[in-house]
């Protein structure tokens, strides 16, 4: 098990590494001048080139990279250009907005998924199943833009239950997290409901229920918890992507967080701020799914690591 | 109208002002009923409380409210004092500013001729702030005592003043630890700075003693970030905000069935403006460009497309601006285009125009209707939309024949945008647009006597009208709206949102 963790993080490392070079390359490689983005459309060539300078963007890409890595690992990742302020620093403002949607988004998406899952698989073919069957198209199909301006509409401006947009408590998480939740409920959804089939066609299901186990042991202990792991694996990569940033539920609901900053920063050539937002997602990637598979021998005993 | 005259109007607005700041010393200000919350919503995220370190609309609304300038602008393109009373020109390169006694800080220290030499030098000096380039013709800021200053230039700098109703005056203190003090700044404003969350809001607080009586006239100001127009007009329609900018036509309908909600238009100090590239074989020949521009129906574009929010053009720089003059529509004549054409002897054209991807209202569907009136005369368009900073970059490699983009006048004066992009020093990277003609006179313009600058403006703009290294298909309307318990808003034409002379009921 040490062995196996010791070659895991290794393997993150190597990751990170990889990821951080890669990043870096392709920022640069791409068409677009941050001095130019940064200074106004009618600004001089002369002032561009100057500032571009001080950006320190004038050097060898290599000698761009072996500053960035040497910061990096005192834990700097240098300047955002459009803040003029820690990269780091930047990012991180905006981890809270983005940790709450995330989190908000994930058990929205595990209680309704799993629910309209299970529920779907243990009355197959009743109504329940084709209405679980119906919500999960909706829920996969409906553009997420849509989606949220119809909220707002209807939550916000005609019944005036809910704020339209903005980050201020937790009435204003609910129209962003059911937006975002939407596409990752419905998935969970369809993926319980199969995996679930599976296992409840299973001989040892129907041992248990042979040997007299109520029908809630039976599927709540046995057949769910058997289930779970390729839920698991999809929920691992779900969150990572959540975590990320939510790009077009961020820019509906003027939602400040890592989304929409790491697009406008893309957008402005802010190269640190790139850099350090996909760093840090990559970073979280990594960990979550870590963690998952670690999960997995706790749900299936038959697993090891070695 | 010369700035630098004292007319009646002025000697009125002085005599106010000295009157203005006795009154806040005796605490009437307060007493004149300053009440309640505005809440705006702005479609442009800010970036920076620096206010030499942007030229965002977004964060030159919000910044005006912190720092005062030492000038300010009216709606009518009037310069009217700020934190200087009076200003003059004692020779072409030189400016003399006489400031206002009695404006503090925020932190309670006076405002004097130290902070104009710091914030001056501090932006000439230091590269990194984006408005350094524009003061780089700064030779020296001296002080007269603690209320005068005298800035030299190195060559005339007439459109100093314009450019100074956008420089929020910092204190000299700023210059210790600047990092710490853009953490929590403090200005001369209206408004004292509160807080600020990165993407969401910035809030700020009445400054009671702020020396114009009366104002300001809330509590409390909120802008709130919304990059999304149907967002923030939802927050509009919901009460839960009272201003917004940047309505996009096709919005406007909407809005104005909302009870509660009024829409106000203004025509915008902004020209759109479709730049060739001069140093194209095909564009290079003006008969080619005249034909491109009279086979352009502005009308269509204007009624149809912009539902009316647009101005026709009839002068490369919109009306307002020092050296505007009306040089009459451009004609639409799709047979003299062809004959044109055919003259020039270009009978399978085809044209590269590039768009920078969602930066003004329908600028595809404008594209796409131009392509098909260039069509009708046998000019294929070959329509390039392109994420920005890639659009840029194709623009200075000089890959394209038209580019689709406007020009908003900040400040209001028309000396930046003649010298960016019709002299060969600022067009290389852009248009390559060259005229030793045009270059005199925009140096000849730059001088500070405005009767000298109206007739090289006004001479400027007939070559340009002539030549036509740009389409002007319209000047554009900037739409506002607004929830109807506001009192005193003005749509501003430079798209600024500014409301320290508004009320709430």
């Amino acid at each position: 098990m040490r062995s196996y963790l010791l070659r895991r993080l290794g393997q993150a490392v190597l990751t990170l590494a990889g990821v951080s070079l890669l990043v870096f390359v392709i920022l640069r490689v791409i068409p677009g001048d941050p001095a130019k983005m940064l200074l106004p459309e009618g600004a001089p060539q002369s002032a561009v080139d100057a500032l571009n300078r001080e950006l320190g963007l004038r050097e060898p890409i290599w000698v761009q990279y072996g500053i960035f890595l040497r910061s990096v690992a005192r834990g700097d990742f240098g300047q955002s250009f459009q803040y003029g302020a820690p990269a780091l620093r930047v990012v991180v403002e905006r981890a809270p907005a983005t940790i709450q949607l995330a989190l908000a988004a994930m058990v929205l998406t595990v209680l309704v998924g799993m629910s309209i899952g299970v529920l779907a698989a243990v009355r197959r073919g009743t109504g329940y199943d084709y209405a679980g069957t119906v919500l999960t198209v909706i829920g996969q199909s409906l553009p997420n833009f849509w989606l949220g301006i119809m909220l707002i509409l209807l939550f916000g401006v005609t019944l005036r239950w809910l704020p339209t947009s903005g980050f201020q408590g937790w009435s204003y998480l609910i129209l962003p997290s059911l937006t975002l939740a939407a596409f990752p409920t419905a998935l969970v959804a369809r993926l319980t409901r199969s995996s679930l089939l599976e296992i409840l066609g299973q001989e040892y299901i129907r041992t248990g229920r042979a040997k007299g186990l109520g029908e809630r042991a039976v599927i709540w202990r046995h057949a769910l918890r058997n289930a779970m792991i390729p839920l698991l694996t999809v929920l691992g990569l779900q969150i990572g992507t959540l975590l990320g940033g939510a790009v077009i539920t961020e820019s509906i609901f003027a939602w400040p967080g890592m989304g929409k900053l790491v697009v406008d920063a893309i957008f402005f050539r802010d190269f640190p701020v790139v850099q350090t937002v996909l760093i840090i997602s990559a970073t979280i990637f990594v960990v979550i799914n870590l963690l998952i598979d670690l999960l997995y021998t706790v749900l299936d005993p038959r697993i090891r690591y070695g | 109208m010369p700035s630098w005259t004292l007319t009646r109007r002025r000697f009125l607005l002085a005599g106010g002002a000295a009157l203005s700041s006795s009154m806040a010393r005796t605490g009437v200000a307060r007493a004149q009923g300053r009440r309640g919350e505005i809440i705006a919503g702005l479609s442009e995220r800010m970036l920076t409380l620096d206010p030499a370190n942007h030229y965002s609309i977004s964060a030159t609304s919000v910044l005006r409210h912190v720092y005062d300038p030492l000038l300010d602008v009216t709606n009518d393109d009037r310069l009217v004092p700020a934190l200087a009373e009076s200003w003059r020109p004692l020779n072409n390169t030189t400016w003399r500013f006489t400031l206002r006694k009695g404006a503090s800080f925020h932190d309670g220290s006076p405002f004097t001729a130290d902070s104009v030499v710091f914030t001056l030098k501090r932006v000439r000096d230091n590269s990194k702030l984006i408005k350094s380039f524009v003061y780089q013709d700064i030779d020296e800021v001296q002080k007269d005592g603690d209320y005068a200053v005298t800035v030299t230039t190195k060559r005339p700098f007439g459109s100093l003043p314009a450019h100074l109703t956008m420089l929020g005056m910092l204190p000299p203190s700023a210059g210790a630890g600047e990092e710490a003090f853009f953490q929590k700044p403090v200005g001369t404003g209206p408004f004292r700075f509160v807080s600020w969350t990165h993407g969401d809001r910035v809030e700020l607080a009445a400054n009671a003693r702020y020396w114009k009586p009366g104002v300001p006239r809330v509590e409390k100001l909120t802008v709130r970030f919304i990059p999304e127009l149907s967002t923030r007009a939802a927050a509009l329609r919901a009460g839960e905000i009272h201003v917004i900018d940047r309505v996009w036509p096709d919005m406007v309908q909407t809005l104005k069935a909302t009870p509660g909600v009024k829409v106000l238009d203004t025509p915008a100090l902004e020209a759109q403006r479709w730049h060739f590239q001069l140093a194209r074989e095909t564009v290079k020949d003006p008969r080619v460009r005249k034909a491109v521009s009279l086979a352009i129906n502005r009308d269509v574009i204007i009624k149809d497309l912009l539902l009316g929010y647009a101005r026709p053009v009839v002068s490369p720089i919109p009306p307002g601006l020092i050296g505007h003059t009306n040089l009459g529509q451009k004609p639409y004549d799709p047979e003299k285009a062809r004959q044109l054409l055919k003259e020039a002897g270009q009978s399978n054209l085809t044209l590269d125009f590039v768009l920078m991807k969602d930066l003004y209202p329908k600028q595809l569907e404008i594209a796409q209707a131009v392509a098909a009136m260039l069509g009708e005369i046998g000019v294929k368009v070959n329509i390039r939309n392109l994420e920005i900073a890639t659009a840029r970059e194709q623009r200075t490699a000089g890959n394209y024949d038209l580019f689709y983009s406007g020009w908003a006048h900040m400040p209001h004066d028309p000396d930046w945008y003649f010298g960016q992009w019709f002299t060969k020093a600022g067009a290389e990277k852009l248009t390559r647009f060259s005229d030793p003609r045009v270059e005199q006179l925009i140096a000849e313009g730059r001088v500070p006597d405005p009767r000298v600058r109206q007739q090289k403006y006004a001479e400027i703009e007939r070559i340009l009208w002539d030549e036509e290294p740009e389409i002007w298909p319209y000047y554009s309307v900037a739409i506002y709206a607004i929830s109807d318990k506001l009192s005193n808003f003005e749509a501003r034409r430079d798209y600024y949102v500014l409301l320290h002379e508004v009320g709430i009921a």
